[in-house]
């Protein structure tokens, strides 16, 4: 199984992102990198869309589809793009929204992550993360549109490991110099 | 000219009492500020002996921050051995965050000593300072509830705590905090407990009612605030309202590095990402 599992956030809509991603073109683009599955988490608006592309009779490009709107944690959808063996899983894709919290579990789960900035919510400080991010090559930064071809630059990015950054303290030593231990 | 009240006009008066009431907010506020300069500045001496016990008070937050709070003290390797109690603080409502810490604990339990009994930690729920929708009337009331209720957790009168023996005072050793608004009225209340111990050990050291022990005690109250991972370049309100308030304020990116609340103050230090 290779997964892409898109995720457009619980609270806000993200309509168009969700018609992107359920278009023939991404479809087919997803097929041809061989990906067997496509996972949807469409939020509280996006039923309607996924439900009328189910019932009708466009293409699937052979890959098997889900969707469902809200969890209370997605970790469990999460993990099933990481690459295990055992279970007979290649490394997927994760598609989301710039919400902090979807980003960073990406990140710590060491898959190709495209990060798509919802243009309707004014949020800056989400959309600099997201900057920020690609510019360290972390993650893919897209436009809706171009998600399509954002999928190739998000895998090869991820084939070199990224160094983890580090400061000039630790959270172990600051709480350690708190408590003021004797030496 | 006697000075007389009589001679006065309302508009004196007033102009009076007006140029009093500045001085005397002036004042205060001058106080303040010193005091919390002088705090950020003290540094604790090394006093804690190794291996004793020590009480932890996380505050977590909703969803976002409870998972970044995890995420780092999974990240640090945490010790129970050192951190032998930990009381996580929740607001009310916050199940998600209760769950959370009730898992990590079992994992911390199961790591360490392969036995899932485990009766050294708590969970406590204070009211929120503001729930989502609130209106700003009834928030000020709100948010003095909580402060109340958190400042009974700070002094152990939670009735859900239940702190072991060995542990002679009510006080949390250390306070880790992320950025909920309850995180405000924590620090704020241990800020508050820290400004009266002081002001009656000087009191009584004034008095001759006691004498300087050589044998300093452990500090306690001490704050750490991490500002969150998704904070590029500018502070969270929070962030905002602590910074002249916490001991020590962690940043997760170098351009949030240095700042400090005011000339004289402790800057914003740069650990690196500390949630990956």
């Amino acid at each position: 199984m290779k997964l892409c599992f898109v995720t457009v956030g619980a609270t806000a809509s993200f309509q168009k992102l969700l018609e992107q991603v359920l278009s023939s073109q991404f479809l087919e683009a997803l097929a041809k990198r061989g990906y067997t599955h496509l996972l949807i988490q469409y939020g509280k608006d996006g039923q309607q869309v996924f439900q009328n592309f189910i019932d009708s009779n466009q293409p699937h490009h052979g890959l098997t589809l889900g969707g469902f709107d809200f969890q209370p944690s997605i970790d469990a959808q999460m993990m099933m793009t990481v690459e295990r063996e055992t279970l007979g899983q290649e490394r997927g894709l994760i598609i989301c929204h710039a919400g902090s919290g979807t980003v960073l579990a990406g990140l710590r789960l060491g898959v190709p992550l495209i990060v798509v900035p919802n243009p309707d919510l004014a949020d800056n400080h989400q959309q600099e993360l997201a900057d920020e991010l690609e510019k360290g090559n972390y993650v893919i930064s897209s436009t809706v549109e171009d998600v399509g071809n954002a999928i190739s630059r998000a895998e090869t990015q991820k084939a070199q490991v990224l160094p983890r950054r580090s400061g000039n303290t630790t959270l172990a030593e600051s709480m350690s110099d708190e408590l003021s231990f004797l030496d | 000219m006697p000075f007389s009240l009589a001679s006065l006009s309302f508009w004196d008066l007033l102009l009076w009492s007006f140029v009093l009431a500045i001085t005397l907010g002036a004042s205060i506020l001058l106080v303040l500020l010193i005091s919390l300069t002088i705090s950020q500045n003290t540094n604790p001496t090394k006093t804690r002996p190794r291996g004793s016990p020590t009480h932890l008070l996380v505050v977590l937050g909703s969803g976002g921050h409870t998972a970044e709070m995890l995420y780092m003290l999974e990240r640090m390797k945490f010790d129970p051995q050192i951190y032998t109690y930990r009381t996580y603080l929740v607001s009310s409502g916050d199940n998600f965050s209760a769950d959370k810490a009730k898992d990590f604990e079992a994992q911390r339990v199961q790591n360490s000593q392969g036995h899932t009994h485990n009766k050294n930690y708590t969970i406590v729920t204070v009211p929120r300072a503001r729930r989502v929708h609130q209106s700003y009337l009834t928030a000020p009331f709100s948010t003095l509830q909580c402060f109340w209720a958190c400042l009974n957790v700070l002094r152990g009168l939670h009735p859900d705590q239940k702190l072991p023996k060995e542990y002679t005072s009510p006080y949390p050793d250390l306070i880790l905090t992320n950025g909920p608004a309850t995180a405000v009225c924590v620090v704020a209340g241990a800020k508050l407990i820290r400004f009266f111990q002081c002001f009656a050990k000087y009191t009584t050291l004034c008095l001759g009612l006691q004498t300087i022990s050589p044998f300093a005690s452990a500090p306690k109250l001490r704050t750490i605030y991490i500002e969150s991972w998704a904070r590029v370049s500018s502070l969270s309100t929070s962030g905002v309202l602590l910074l002249p308030l916490v001991d020590r304020f962690l940043v997760q990116w170098p351009a949030q590095a240095g700042r400090r609340a005011w000339w004289g103050m402790k800057k914003t230090q740069y650990a690196g990402w500390l949630v990956i």
